[in-house]
């Protein structure tokens, strides 16, 4: 427990109390946060320095920097639909599914409309959006009905929900790539403001909304601690079909502002799209600091995590490696994440502890 | 107690000895310099107070931790560690305190699984197998049914598969770790005899319980540990009751009933009335009054815990009242008993209660999180730390700081930050299971003395346990349950524990 | 002794029901074919019969596989990426059907390379005890990468002779009558397999230590068996079975493409689940596997007759697996209760 350098002295009255008035911010799973924070910024600049150093021409052109940018945005959002779901202890297997059935109805909608009448169509853009994301947000609260009402596990309920969505997809676009998404969020989709994407301050915007989401309202600390033990909270009256229907309604929304991501960056819709991104997305969960048994997150690690694996991506394109041979580093990182954590654990466990260990608190074994 | 004599004579070569174990967790110390000979046809009476490290010992003996020092010798011959199948192999079985069953297999099954694992077979055959389980059932007087999947037994019928298990391989040596915490009377009474069968041939065995007239009754030899260190080990003939317990705790005997008289109000806090939940427990009617501190208790498996668990929603009832303050209330879930102003300490600290990789302050905060809210979104951070605050301080909980996680502390410290958690909540009736298991003698003392402090401002105090000492020290009144309903209310001096232990294993 | 206190409609039905719900899974089986019958006669024929069959050969295989991964308390996403990798690579290394080593051989060295990357999978889980869900998401990202970046990403047409010849092999052949029927030979290796995973799980200290390991892990410790031996073990067998699956599916579809097979794996977790397998480990058999495999193709067989498309299928798969799980789910929380009837006072 190296904790000594940036914090008050805990252990006086004084030092204690104005640690705690640090806020709840400052309060919850600091040091854990703290640590997967660092990794991240240390791994993102080494990334970053690495693939300048082998291919400083392509890697440093601005159009490449700007393509990182613009590509992390949807990767992101799901990655932190994911974290949300990891964080209750389970996860969202269902969320890109979501994000193009989100795609795929504003896309039909609009399409439909603009072929009689577009000024009409983009009049009703916006009620168009908001409908596709109340569909997401149905589709997560499906997810939350199955596993907090039902008690079905995370894993197969997601699952078949993603398998519903994604059978109700390909039906409804006969397989085929659908164009015609709305052009003005294609537009919106190129604008920058001081140099940097609207698409990636949205990302941000995303971000710190549901950091304070977990961070600082009764609900994020119910979900933290949903996570942690959902014995111990059903013990404690924590109402887990409130948290977890919240939960997956919230992860389903994100993947719906995914949805509309995908088709502002790129105005095609399809049932397959992104078919490579649940892994990725769970990648990106876990590199960032999020325990897939659950209990701790940090929306920052994710962010972090995001534009890492985007960095290397385009490096992977910049030394003309293909879409397999990432998917392979994916699944390096994924392994070895994991494999330190649990080195990282058993040690710091091994050192400081009082207690035998727990054999009621089996460690991250078993299905989420 | 002196009729079941040990077979005497030459105490030869111990079929198993340790020497000087040590073994530490971090930086706690479990066991320090201990030793341990166990003679063939001996029962050994391995006693302490909880977390004393009696656990630790055993798990050494059959190989499921390593030891960081010392030695293990079987017939004479040094083993520098075990594993558990070498352990078994070498005919050492063990009782577990948890069972250590399979749920998703038969009775049958487990009873035999683990001497076919020992034989190295590779080959598994139910219907050779069969046999064997069936001899030991039998020879047990037991009813116990076969091809019934363990996680659909009662806790004592498990409690009674793991002891057949225990017996049913030719062990050398058995350690029984509270083998009767669910057994009646008779069980128990058939369980020695067939302890006496063992000894007559040949087998060593380990004998851990807190019922201490028990262990008196059954053992020959005598070891006794505090705080992971070996006090005194001699045979059982020189120890009584009384001596017993001051090495165990190592202060005088203390059983004195340490309660103020409060003047109870007319109106109780809580008035259960005919409450039942099928198959759990049946018409069960107490008031508990503002002030007051009453005990419930009764063998494992009786209803005891169930009583709280219905009362907390957790099992609703099927029929019957309750009653907070003179207002009837419908306990359909945590969420009405919470509401109600029942709060709940459960049995199983370290899943039902805490969340131990969170911090001190998380888990005080878990029971009241809605109490603590600031408009309609956010946290108020002011209120939540000033509470945090106040219950870590009142608490007196010994850490370095609120952020350290639960994970890190010791069994009474954590145990005061469950308690922390349900003040948070001011409850009107507080609810504790097993309040000092695992805890150390001193954390006990003390957190026995908030449950007095808190009674004395008013609450009503619920204490379910089995600890008689415990009873007898802090409750003003002690409902006794048995196979599901209140079959005794002692009061007054009827409060002792002879008259508790007689009554509830009936 | 507590029999008579469960419900009391419940100790009839228990026992058509069987341990994990194959009788309930058997009924709905009948149910399903009486109805489809009804509904379009020509469905009620050897020819259909046999189809079915054929269409569950690859899945039943893999269900197995996926099978004592669940059992043992897992969970096994890239058993498709080794069947690929397996076969493929076994094609490959054929010189894309020049060279034939014979169908032994091929098959052997399949099992080979599906042994060495369950025993990655094995190894990594077994070792540092991690979620294995994410170890194998993360393997099968590695599997099916090294497979196209590295080994080929080709589409092989021409099999060896050995395989091909076994391609237009039927067990049995009924023709005429305008319905020609037939049983593919590939039926026979798959009973067998079945039959000895069921013997395996049932009869051997592994498969014992499979379901003890499922039920409690710790106590399989202290029991003495080895968890880490028999975890690896499992995952080198589900790792042989996925690559025979992998060749049975280049058999039958007298091509390797190593595109092919990766977006199955959920079909077939399903099916397993639906089969009575429970996903926290301890329970689950061969015969419910068999039966929950046989559910699906004979639904997504049903959907083309009745009309629906295809594409249909997986919300079809989804909806089966909602209701599937959970009934499981619903009847968990009231056995726990019934578990508490039984606490009651011992006479």
């Amino acid at each position: 427990m190296a904790q000594t350098s940036n914090k008050p002295d805990l252990r006086t009255p004084g030092g204690f109390n104005a640690q705690i008035d640090n806020g709840m911010g400052a309060m919850l799973g600091r040091l854990t946060r703290d640590r997967s924070v660092v990794r991240m910024l240390v791994l993102l600049v080494a990334a970053f320095a690495f693939f300048t150093l082998l291919r400083p021409s392509i890697f440093l052109n601005p159009l490449n920097l700007e393509n990182i940018a613009v590509s992390a945005p949807e990767i992101g959002i799901l990655a932190i639909a994911m974290m949300l779901a990891m964080l209750t202890g389970g996860i969202d297997l269902s969320v890109v599914a979501i994000a193009n059935f989100t795609a795929i109805t504003i896309t039909t909608l609009y399409a439909g409309l603009a072929a009689g009448n577009p000024g009409q169509a983009n009049s009703l853009l916006p009620l168009i959006l908001l409908l596709g994301l109340a569909l997401a947000a149905v589709a997560g609260w499906f997810n939350g009905f199955l596993i907090g009402v039902i008690g079905i596990t995370p894993i197969l309920a997601t699952l078949a929900t993603m398998q519903i969505l994604n059978g109700i997809a390909v039906v409804w676009t006969g397989g085929q790539t659908l164009y015609g998404a709305p052009e003005s969020l294609s537009v919106i989709a190129k604008t920058t403001i001081a140099g940097v994407p609207v698409l990636f301050l949205f990302f941000l915007l995303i971000a710190v909304v549901v950091a304070v989401l977990v961070n600082v309202t009764p609900l994020g600390l119910k979900l933290q601690l949903q996570g942690a033990n959902p014995v111990a909270a059903r013990y404690s009256g924590i109402g887990s079909r409130g948290v977890l229907t919240s939960t997956y309604v919230t992860s389903g929304l994100l993947g719906g502002l995914a949805g509309i991501v995908f088709i502002a960056r790129n105005p095609t819709a399809s049932a397959d799209y992104g078919s490579s991104y649940v892994l990725l997305v769970i990648v990106i969960a876990v590199l960032g600091g999020t325990n897939p048994a659950g209990g701790f997150a940090t929306v920052a690690g994710v962010v972090l995590a995001t534009l890492t694996l985007q960095v290397v991506s385009s490096g992977f394109n910049a030394l003309r490696l293909s879409a397999y041979e990432y998917s392979i580093a994916q699944g390096v990182i994924l392994i070895a994440v994991m494999v330190a954590d649990q080195m990282r654990f058993r040690a710091r466990r091994r050192k400081r502890d009082l207690q035998p260990p727990v054999p009621a608190a089996p460690e991250t074994q078993g299905k989420s | 107690m002196t009729s079941s004599n040990p077979p005497t004579g030459q105490p030869g070569v111990p079929v198993l000895e340790v020497r000087n174990i040590s073994k530490s967790y971090g930086g706690a110390k479990a066991l320090e310099g201990v030793s341990l000979a166990l003679q063939a046809g001996h029962v050994h009476c391995l006693a302490g107070e909880n977390g004393c490290g009696k656990s630790t010992l055993i798990k050494i003996i059959s190989g499921a931790e390593r030891p960081d020092g010392g030695e293990i010798f079987i017939d004479g011959k040094p083993h520098p560690f075990m594993t558990p199948s070498q352990a078994i192999k070498e005919g050492i079985q063990v009782i577990y305190q948890d069972f250590s069953l399979f749920p998703n297999l038969t009775v049958a099954e487990n009873i035999v699984l683990t001497s076919v694992v020992a034989k190295r077979s590779k080959v598994f055959s139910a219907g050779k197998n069969r046999p064997a389980a069936e001899r030991i059932v039998k020879e047990l007087g037991l009813t116990l049914d076969l091809d019934k999947d363990v996680e659909r037994l009662s806790v004592a019928d498990k409690q009674l598969t793991a002891i057949c298990r225990a017996l049913v391989s030719e062990a050398r040596v058995i350690i029984m770790d509270e083998p009767t915490t669910a057994l009646t009377h008779s069980e128990v009474a058939r369980l020695f005899g067939i302890v006496r069968k063992l000894q007559d041939r040949g087998v060593a065995l380990v004998f851990v319980s807190h019922k201490l007239e028990e262990a008196l009754q059954v053992s020959q030899d005598l070891t006794i540990l505090r705080n992971g260190i070996h006090v005194v080990s001699g045979p059982t003939t020189g120890f009584d009751r009384r001596s017993l317990i001051k090495h165990m705790t190592g202060r005088a005997v203390n059983e004195t009933r340490l309660i103020t008289s409060p003047q109870l109000e007319e109106r109780p806090v809580l008035s259960v009335r005919s409450l039942s939940v099928s198959g759990a427990f049946h018409d069960v009617s107490f008031d508990l009054h503002r002030g007051e501190i009453l005990g419930i208790t009764g063998l494992l498996g009786s209803g005891r815990s169930e009583i709280a668990e219905s009362l907390f929603g957790v099992l609703p009832a099927d029929s019957g009242t309750v009653e907070v303050e003179g207002k009837t209330v419908r306990v359909r879930s945590i969420d009405d008993a919470i509401r109600a102003g029942i709060g709940y300490v459960p049995e199983d600290r370290l899943t039902q209660g805490l969340f131990l990789e969170k911090s001190i302050a998380d888990n005080i905060i878990a029971g009241s999180v809605d109490k603590h809210r600031r408009g309609p979104v956010l946290l108020d951070s002011k209120k939540v730390s000033s509470s945090i605050r106040r219950l870590f301080d009142q608490l007196r909980i010994k850490a370095p700081n609120v952020l350290a996680p639960v994970r890190s502390l010791s069994g009474g410290n954590a145990q005061r930050v469950v308690l922390a958690k349900w003040l948070a909540n001011q409850p009107k009736v507080l609810m504790l299971n097993g309040p000092t298991v695992g805890v150390d003698v001193g954390s006990k003392e003390e957190i026995l003395a908030v449950l007095r402090e808190q009674a004395g401002n008013g609450m009503g105090v619920l204490v379910i346990s089995d600890d008689v000492p415990e009873l007898v020290t802090v409750c003003n009144r002690v409902l006794i349950v048995r196979q599901g309903s209140v079959i005794d209310i002692l009061e007054g001096d009827g409060v002792n524990g002879t008259a508790i232990e007689e009554l509830m294993a009936a | 002794m507590s029999e008579t206190r469960t419900l009391p409609r419940a100790s009839g039905l228990a026992r058509f029901k069987g341990a994990n719900n194959e009788g309930v899974l058997a009924l709905v089986l009948v149910v399903l074919i009486i109805g489809m019958t009804i509904i379009s006669p020509s469905f009620f024929s050897v020819g259909t019969f046999f189809a079915i069959l054929r269409s569950s050969i690859v899945p039943l295989v893999f269900a197995l596989a996926v099978l004592i991964v669940i059992i043992s308390g897992g969970i096994d996403v890239s058993f498709a990426a080794i069947a690929i990798f397996a076969a493929y690579t076994a094609v490959k290394l054929t010189g894309s059907g020049n060279f034939d080593p014979g169908l032994i051989a091929i098959v052997l060295f399949a099992c080979l390379i599906g042994a060495l990357l369950g025993l990655v999978n094995g190894a990594v889980i077994a070792r540092f005890r991690l979620s294995t869900l994410i170890v194998t998401l993360g393997t099968q990202g590695i599997f099916r990468g090294l497979l196209v970046a590295y080994i080929g990403s080709r589409y092989i047409a021409d099999l060896p002779g050995s395989m091909s010849a076994v391609s237009t092999s039927n067990l049995i052949s009924l023709e005429g009558g305008g319905a020609n029927a037939y049983l593919h030979v590939l039926v026979v290796p798959v009973v067998l397999l079945c039959v000895l995973i069921a013997l395996m799980l049932r009869r051997t200290m592994f498969g014992r230590g499979i379901y003890a390991l499922g039920g409690d892990m710790e106590a399989a410790r202290r029991a003495g068996f080895s968890v880490v031996r028999i975890q690896i073990a499992l995952y080198v067998l589900a790792g042989v079975l996925a690559a025979l699956a992998g060749v049975f599916h280049v058999i039958l579809g007298r091509n390797a493409n190593p595109q092919d097979l990766v977006g199955t794996e959920l079909d077939i977790i399903a099916a397993v689940v639906l089969g009575g397998a429970s996903i926290f480990g301890g329970r689950g058999s061969v015969l419910g596997t068999v039966l929950g495999v046989l559910l699906v193709q004979l639904i997504n067989n049903s959907l083309i007759l009745v009309g629906v498309p295809t594409a249909w299928q997986r919300t079809a798969v989804g909806v089966l697996l909602v209701i599937g799980v959970g009934i499981q789910a619903i009847s968990a929380k009231r056995e726990s209760k019934r578990v508490l009837v039984n606490d009651e006072v011992k006479e």
